[in-house]
């Protein structure tokens, strides 16, 4: 019981410190992906491997758009790995709650 | 001041907001629509003493009847859809409605199939999406603080409103 105690007493408080001290995922967290417009080519492979189908590329007169919707988005990093150009990259960010749907859009354009 | 400090008095300010606003804690009630569970496990990592939201004065409670706030996992399955609304139903106003976890904001990786609804919006009114497969613990957090500030905008417009 004391060995107990004394492990307990040694470890003293654990409690994150969170909502002040900002807390950074670990390296290699996959979290908020960020879209680089100027790498982007707009072939569309991650929109052909995203599993929920989340990353759309839709083609208007004179006008590309590749939209990437993190709600839905499971973080899977695929859209990472098949990229050409490098374009998407998994930030660490993960404070991502919103109260609307169209806050967790992220678009980028480019005329043709 | 030292870090702890900071911390209580972090806590203090937002238990107090909690309290204004309800006359009492925030309740939360977990409604597991059909999740795979990985989801639970962080809001369950959310009680221990790690991230202890109990700090902030919000607690899990066992019934809709007691709750404030439905936390919502899970594409809502169709064996579940009918359990949702029940619950939604026997939770007292004002209620907030957060879905927590990818599937409870689009389908996520489910989808939308016969058997899986595709998101909680599809069903009732959703107040705040929190992101993530699963979010961490800390994106849980961050998601109820944001709940918490649209209460607030909630019970002043209908204020106005009367």
């Amino acid at each position: 019981m004391f060995d107990i105690l004394i492990k307990t007493l040694r470890t003293g408080r654990v409690t994150s410190k969170y909502p002040i001290r900002q807390d950074i995922a670990p390296e290699g967290f996959r979290g908020k992906p960020e879209l680089l417009p100027d790498k982007c080519t707009f072939c569309g492979e991650c929109a052909r491997v995203c599993p929920p189908g989340v990353i759309w590329l839709t083609k208007e007169k004179g006008e590309e758009k590749l939209t990437l919707s993190f709600c839905g988005c499971i973080f899977c990093g695929m859209c990472e790995e098949v990229c050409p150009g490098g374009a998407i990259r998994l930030s660490q960010e993960y404070e991502l709650a919103s109260k609307t749907k169209d806050d967790l859009l992220t678009i980028i354009r480019r005329s043709v | 001041m030292t870090v702890d400090d900071e911390m209580e008095i972090m806590g203090q300010r937002l238990n107090r907001k909690i309290r204004a606003l309800f006359g009492r804690s925030l309740s939360i009630r977990e409604v597991d629509a059909g999740s795979c569970n990985a989801c639970e496990v962080e809001v369950n990592a959310l009680a221990n003493p790690v991230y202890d939201m109990e700090r902030f004065g919000i607690h899990i409670v066992a019934s809709p009847r007691h709750a404030d706030m439905l936390l919502v996992t899970g594409p809502v399955t169709r064996n579940m859809e009918l359990a949702l609304l029940k619950t939604a139903n026997a939770t007292p106003e004002p209620k907030l409605v957060v879905a927590m976890g990818s599937c409870a904001c689009n389908g996520g990786i489910f989808g939308e199939t016969y058997a899986s609804g595709g998101g909680v919006d599809r069903f009732m009114p959703v107040d705040v999406y929190i992101p993530g497969c699963p979010p961490r613990p800390q994106a849980v957090i961050f998601g109820l603080m944001v709940a918490v500030d649209k209460l607030e905008q909630k019970i002043k417009k209908s204020e106005v409103k009367v």
